[in-house]
């Protein structure tokens, strides 16, 4: 049985649409925090919205979600990942859209922003998941610039951004970046000092 | 009389994603702009665009092709949910193939001389003229000119050609085939055009390991300020959308960049 983190629900409950919240979540737990976040998302807040897949394919997380009841087929996913690997991209959904590779990130924006121009949602979300698969392939300071533009061209537009990473697999530049940024945070992180 | 700071000529507004805010407002009217770009850049994307975006706001528009006959041309653009058919058979936009037009002329020899350039300009001149055009576009200007010999007479019937429709307040984008869009490369395929048009957008591909990316710099525009910034585009279903390139990946990839 799945569990929710209802305290989740509850700190997106206080933030406003131009806010950009970053979700720290562990090597364990990074499914059912980011179901935790984007349930009440859908359902309590009615939002429409993006989901940028770099850490997996798509179709992996829609059935993820399938898989504990929850139906995503009206949020739009940009996936990151399946074209990377041959036939990767002949998938049984419709609302994915692929983007070559997690390094052409001006295309990765440009793509959710069509994608929300088209939509028909009033209020939206962009869901990226995750920074720590973006440090893989691209350079700290190229990829801090990244999020810097990332997150204030969708709070320029009023569109809620949601970041996932793993404290601890995120390059320091980059996570001091995203704490100077975002205006909320949500910790997961289950980080264990030694 | 507005002072010289404030004056602001009117503007061609292209209505293309991000194209109006560089340019803060659009094209200064009457402008001929070279659109050079190297293969794949989306030029005939941006010129197609451009043009529909203006038979939307009722004006009347021209586009001469070189490249490709007129039936694949159109095809190829139908995929754009920026474009509608109709727009074509309701003559909003015209389209003109360059070898119909030479054979009107009788121009059907390899190369031509000072009668024939004056000859196309005129029938140009004309069409636009009794159209009523304010957008046109030639695509390419490149695949024009190789039948113009002489680098004077290229000149020649750009600058005629030009002023002419400016004179007749028609906004022109010359697309312009390029081999490199490096910051050595020429503009332009012959080494005139751009010293001629009015304004210069830039079209090309960043190499990012391995990985091309679409960019696009307006690097000249008469009769307005401007970014001179690189700015990634994509070709989405709904047209051309832009966003400022990041500073730290706008450099062409080298490998000594990244495999160090």
């Amino acid at each position: 049985m799945f569990e929710f983190d209802q305290n989740i629900a509850q700190q997106l409950s206080e933030v406003s649409l131009n806010s950009s919240v970053q979700v720290r979540v562990g090597n364990s737990n990074a499914f059912s925090v980011t179901a935790s976040t984007i349930i009440p998302l859908m359902q309590m807040f009615e939002m429409g919205g993006v989901y940028i897949s770099a850490s997996r394919g798509a179709v992996e997380i829609i059935q993820a979600f399938e898989a504990i009841g929850v139906d995503v087929s009206h949020i739009q996913f940009v996936d990151l990942v399946s074209s990377g690997i041959l036939g990767g991209t002949d998938v049984p959904y419709n609302n994915i859209h692929f983007v070559d590779s997690p390094i052409m990130l001006e295309s990765i924006l440009l793509r959710t922003l069509y994608i929300l121009q088209a939509s028909g949602s009033p209020r939206n979300f962009v869901f990226m998941d995750s920074v720590n698969a973006l440090a893989i392939y691209n350079e700290d300071r190229m990829l801090a610039e990244y999020l810097h533009t990332f997150i204030n061209t969708f709070r320029q537009r009023e569109i809620l951004s949601v970041i996932i990473n793993v404290p601890d697999q995120t390059p320091p530049l980059v996570l001091s970046n995203l704490d100077l940024y975002c205006t909320d945070l949500i910790d997961r992180g289950n980080v264990v000092i030694m | 009389m507005q002072s010289p700071s404030t004056y602001q000529r009117d503007r061609c507004v292209t209505g293309i994603h991000g194209l109006d805010e560089i340019l803060r407002g659009g094209i200064p009217y009457g402008s001929t702009v070279l659109a050079a770009g190297t293969c794949g850049s989306g030029k005939t994307t941006l010129g197609m665009e451009f043009l529909v975006r203006g038979a939307l706001a009722g004006e009347a528009c021209a586009h001469f092709t070189a490249t490709e006959p007129s039936v694949k041309l159109l095809e190829n653009i139908r995929q754009y949910q920026f474009f509608d058919m109709n727009m074509v058979d309701s003559g909003l936009i015209n389209v003109f193939d360059m070898d119909v037009l030479y054979s009107w002329l009788g121009l059907d020899k390899a190369s031509f001389d000072l009668d024939d350039v004056h000859a196309l300009i005129k029938a140009i001149v004309d069409i636009v003229n009794t159209i009523g055009v304010t957008r046109l576009v030639i695509d390419s200007v490149t695949t024009l000119c190789y039948k113009i010999k002489s680098e004077q007479l290229i000149r020649d019937f750009l600058f005629t050609l030009g002023k002419k429709l400016a004179t007749l307040g028609c906004t022109t984008i010359l697309i312009s085939e390029i081999t490199s869009a490096t910051e050595n490369a020429h503009w332009s395929s012959f080494g005139v055009e751009e010293a001629i048009a009015d304004g210069i957008i830039v079209m090309g591909d960043n190499e990012r390991m391995g990985h091309l990316l679409r960019f696009l710099q307006v690097v000249k525009m008469r009769g307005t300020y401007h970014s001179r910034a690189k700015h990634a585009i994509e070709l989405t279903p709904v047209g051309v959308m832009l966003t400022p390139m990041l500073k730290w990946g706008a450099q062409v990839d080298t490998t000594s960049r990244w495999g160090q």
